[in-house]
């Protein structure tokens, strides 16, 4: 991936190189820099369909999400930052436990992650921004090896903002994410900084398997529904469905193509 | 234009205030209110600017404000800015000031013939921040109501709801402006009292972003609110949004991280030894999680919308 340049990175700068969020763009392009070479040569990350991903104004990337630590994002944020120009930084949302860590919170916060809030999202939404969200939540990422490529249950806030803040989603399946480091088991009890369980690999470190980032067509959940129907939960699940589905037509696309895991 | 009565006039915001408001000539008179003798600062009484020393934890001084000077006067508007500074005093006298006087202040100007406005300045302190909370903080954000919390910020949640319970209720038009930290002495900044020390301490592995309120957007605000004729609770956000450890690196102070269970400790002794005024356990949530006030309503209503950065090399002299 190229060298990022932190000046190229637009964002809305509060003042003193920081938006209200805590996004910094030299933190940003440091962490790119050290992400990339797992990017570049560990997981060798193959883009598909990021023509998809918008240039500009406000969306919503929804993906599957996998692989015992949330290595998936951080491939899926430096995708969209190689395929964007200029770059722009996918705000990814993050669970309400993240903030309670020392370090992670603060440097996700840096790099432009975002509690996962109504109020958070609209004003992301509302400045233009490009979300990033994995609406199976934790567990997507904690489920055990031989449910990989299972959609877990399918949340349903992204198509609620989609549709009442009139911005596209753009589906992302994510494939090579649920072989990289393989969940054997959890322990449910751990709960250290509010984490909702210690994960137990079967490997001490993540394989090198071959990540393919696959972007759908962006869906217009806007086009179909009007502004009051995000009051009405089944408009929305029908909606979210929508979205759930074209991201489970792509991991199968995804699947059928590749050559293997790691190669 | 209007005849204005400020309390809190010896506070750093109150004094601005009223030398912003001096400054204007379509503002009638001023009735500036403080406990203190007459600060320097402030313009010699004439036919547009009277200072009274009151008590405003008196009940019967208050009446004689309210229904003496300020009757004659015809105040229109009342700006109530008056809080107790100190973190470290507690007890019945600070609760009165903070919550009673301003409970008798709404009853008293109920049945004031000429006051049709009042402006309450609370803070954002009464907000609670938790990790699972927005970082960004609109009027409806949860205040911090938690048994555990200090006098200081109780108080100030129970001053700010009094107020909010008379809107619409009663004859005189309300507004609440929740500001966000102003950096100066004698406002009872937390932020301020941390940054006096040479070296500040924070939870190591956090660095939460907090915005600051210059004194003259403080002042704007104050003033929008004197002139609009909406009601309503507003954040007042500054200018300033920038994460704890560059505050301090702007104020030419030294940031030194630690663990977060010996800043506690570190901070009780250093107010016992040195006598400074931060409360580390006032901080606590603040110094782990952002909190950014959502200045969205204020733009919108007030036409409120921060302008002036703080003068960080200029304030930390």
């Amino acid at each position: 991936m190229p060298r990022l340049d932190p000046n190229d990175i637009k964002f809305r700068d509060a003042g003193h190189g920081y938006d209200i969020f805590g996004l910094n763009p030299r933190t940003v392009a440091a962490a790119t820099r050290i992400a990339g070479l797992l990017y570049d040569h560990y997981f060798r990350v193959t883009s598909h369909g990021a023509h998809h991903i918008p240039a500009g104004g406000s969306a919503i990337l929804a993906a599957n999400h996998s692989g015992t630590l949330p290595l998936d994002a951080a491939m899926l944020y430096i995708d969209v930052l190689t395929h964007t120009d200029p770059p722009r930084v996918p705000r990814a949302l993050l669970d309400v436990f993240v903030p309670r860590f020392p370090f992670v919170g603060a440097f996700f916060a840096r790099v432009g992650g975002v509690g996962g809030t109504r109020r958070n999202c609209r004003r992301l939404l509302q400045d233009g921004e490009l979300i990033m969200v994995f609406p199976e939540g934790a567990p997507g990422i904690a489920k055990t090896f031989n449910h990989r490529y299972e959609l877990q249950p399918w949340r349903v806030g992204h198509a609620e903002l989609a549709i009442e803040y009139r911005v596209p989603v753009i589906p992302v399946a994510i494939i090579g994410a649920e072989e990289q480091w393989p969940l054997i088991a959890r322990i449910d009890r751990f709960k250290v900084f509010g984490a909702p369980y210690l994960p137990i690999p079967a490997t001490p470190l993540p394989l090198p398997a071959h990540y393919h980032i696959h972007y759908g067509e962006p869906i217009a959940l806007h086009e179909d529904y009007s502004r009051p129907d995000p009051d009405d939960p089944e408009i929305v699940a029908a909606a979210a469905a929508r979205v759930e589905s074209a991201v489970q037509v792509l991991i199968e696309r995804g699947l059928r193509e590749r050559k293997g895991i790691f190669r | 234009m209007t005849r204005v009565l400020v309390t809190g006039a010896t506070t750093g915001i109150g004094t601005a205030l009223l030398q912003r408001l001096f400054a204007r000539p379509n503002v009638e008179h001023i009735l500036a209110v403080g406990i203190e003798e007459r600060p320097s600062a402030l313009p010699p009484d004439s036919d547009r600017f009277t200072y009274v020393v009151c008590d405003l934890t008196r009940s019967r001084q208050m009446r004689q404000l309210i229904f003496g000077p300020a009757r004659t006067l015809g105040i229109h508007v009342v700006v109530h800015s008056a809080l107790h500074r100190s973190a470290l005093d507690t007890g019945k006298h600070i609760h009165a000031l903070n919550v009673e006087c301003t409970r008798e202040l709404l009853r008293l100007i109920e049945r004031h013939p000429t006051i049709e406005r009042f402006v309450y300045r609370s803070v954002a302190e009464v907000y609670r921040l938790d990790h699972d909370l927005p970082n960004l903080i609109g009027e409806d954000h949860p205040l911090e109501l938690s048994s555990r919390a200090p006098q200081w910020v109780r108080d100030r949640v129970e001053g700010d709801l009094t107020v909010c319970t008379q809107m619409g209720m009663s004859s005189v038009s309300i507004v609440v402006l929740r500001c966000a930290e102003i950096l100066m002495p004698e406002v009872g900044s937390q932020l301020w009292d941390y940054l006096r020390s040479a070296v500040c301490l924070r939870p190591i592995g956090f660095d939460p972003m907090i915005n600051v309120l210059s004194v003259p957007d403080a002042v704007r605000a104050i003033e929008r609110a004197l002139t609009c004729r909406v009601q309503g609770v507003f954040n007042i956000p500054g200018c300033d949004t920038l994460p704890l450890s560059r505050i301090t690196k702007n104020w030419g102070r030294r940031d030194i991280p630690l663990p977060g269970p010996l800043l506690s400790p570190a901070y009780r002794l250093r107010t016992r030894t040195i006598g400074t005024e931060f409360r580390y356990d006032l901080n606590l949530t603040r110094f782990h999680f952002s909190g950014v006030l959502d200045g969205t309503r204020a733009r919108d209503k007030l036409h409120y919308e921060p302008q002036h950065s703080v003068q960080w090399r200029k304030a930390a002299s």
